[in-house]
């Protein structure tokens, strides 16, 4: 599982950073690297069995917490 | 310089919204309060949405040319509008994700033994590859699958009218005020107020004046649903409101001559399309509304890291399906109420007070 997780982020790499490089639009690759590696970390633990709290819950937490 | 150079018809326009509009909708709306008023409950709805809708065309007529982000710049300045930004982004990138999820969760239960991710990831990249090709080809998808769902829609009408007993969409004063509209307040939220995404597309119109005709889509597109939602309860009555996916359970019914049998699957078909629509235009949105913030000069290399990080959200937005209907009932109202309406209109408003855009727009089309 995870191998195939690390498999889908260098097919990504692949297609897209020759392109950028040789374009040179190093701010856009910049961005790209960074969007991946929290992509990366967030599916790495998913594929590992982290448990992550419930996005939703979160927000009710959070609106309950504002509106109090 | 121009991050996308694909240009729409305002026609196309109309079959994009009505596609938004009505792909969720078709399926599963939180209308469980309304009981057998879903219906009046969704046309109230729309008279809301029209007013939500005529507060974006206000702003993209104001601001031609300009998408959502470049408009929180324009008038809150750098710092303030990128904040602002991130918040609507944000919106934007949770949207797609619960879409995305709701959208899995349909396919298992009709396929119970494969893995929600399976769909997820299956999903993810078909959107991400019309994501990739521009808006244009977005919008062209969007005149083949909604002309389908349209024809496929009045067939399931067709074919149910046999099934259908309109007393049961009777008596008309079984549901609280309160209940009334808190259903189609959050019908609202969920459907028509999420049309906020297509600040992101007026901009790409042909002429920009034609983003009035949104207002059209929304209204048709409304009677659509709540022309569903009625059939669903003349057919099924009150035991609808136990189900999770009421046009799915409806379609169940269908028996024309022991021949046309086991129709649910046409629900499928629109599910599919429609949210494929849904996932793109939110995806789309997402993706060039993060390139114009960090004023990049393509948004091709964001698109798969952003699927990404779309599908794993998905994954992680809650537990199980049950979960959904009292969030969509209680807190996704609340928790939308600045991005679709609050924003919006502070921005609209200080806009007319200011009297921006000071420059003449003769140099608009």
């Amino acid at each position: 599982m995870i191998s195939l997780v690390i498999l889908t982020f260098l097919g990504i790499i692949a297609i897209e950073v020759p392109g950028l490089i040789r374009k040179k639009y190093w701010k856009e690759l910049i961005v790209f690297l960074l969007l991946l590696f929290i992509a990366f970390i967030a599916s790495i633990l998913l594929a590992m069995g982290f448990e992550f709290p419930s996005l939703i819950k979160g927000i009710e937490i959070l609106i309950k917490y504002i509106l109090r | 310089m121009n991050l996308e150079t694909g240009k729409i018809p305002g026609y196309q326009l109309i079959f994009l919204i009505m596609g938004f509009v009505s792909s969720l909708s078709m399926l599963f709306l939180p209308t469980q309060p309304a009981k057998n008023l879903a219906w009046l409950a969704i046309l109230v709805s729309i008279i809301e949405g029209l007013l939500f809708a005529s507060i974006y065309t206000a702003l993209a007529l104001r601001f031609p040319g300009k998408t959502l982000v470049e408009i929180n710049e324009f008038i809150l300045g750098p710092l303030v509008g990128k904040i602002v930004s991130l918040g609507f982004l944000w919106y934007f990138l949770h949207l797609a994700s619960l879409h995305l999820r709701n959208y899995g969760d349909f396919f298992t239960i009709v396929y119970p033994e494969t893995p929600l991710i399976v769909f997820l990831i299956a999903t993810i990249f078909v959107c991400a590859l019309a994501v990739k090709n521009g808006i244009e080809v977005i919008a062209r998808c969007s005149i083949l699958l909604v002309s389908l769902i349209i024809f496929l829609y009045f067939f399931d009408l067709f074919i149910l009218l046999k099934e259908m007993d309109l007393s049961k969409l009777l008596p008309l004063r079984n549901v609280s005020v309160q209940d009334f509209f808190k259903a189609s307040n959050a019908v609202n939220s969920v459907s028509f107020g999420e049309t906020i995404i297509f600040m992101m597309i007026f901009p790409f119109l042909n002429k920009y004046v034609e983003a009035r005709k949104s207002l059209l889509a929304i209204i048709i597109a409304g009677l659509l649903i709540a022309i569903s939602a009625a059939r669903n309860t003349a057919v099924m009555g009150d035991l609808l409101s136990i189900f999770q996916y009421p046009t799915y359970e409806t379609l169940k019914i269908v028996d024309v001559g022991d021949f046309l049998t086991r129709m649910e699957i046409v629900v499928s078909i629109n599910f599919i399309s429609m949210g494929f629509l849904k996932i793109s235009i939110l995806y789309y949105g997402l993706v060039l509304g993060t390139a114009q913030l960090l004023k990049l000069r393509t948004y091709h290399p964001l698109v798969f890291p952003f699927g990404v990080i779309i599908t794993v959200l998905g994954v992680i937005n809650y537990g199980a399906i049950s979960e959904l209907i009292p969030f969509a009932l209680e807190i996704y109202p609340l928790y939308s109420f600045p991005f679709e309406i609050g924003i919006p209109l502070f921005l609209l408003v200080t806009a007319v007070v200011r009297g921006l855009p000071k420059k003449t727009k003769g140099d608009q089309i």
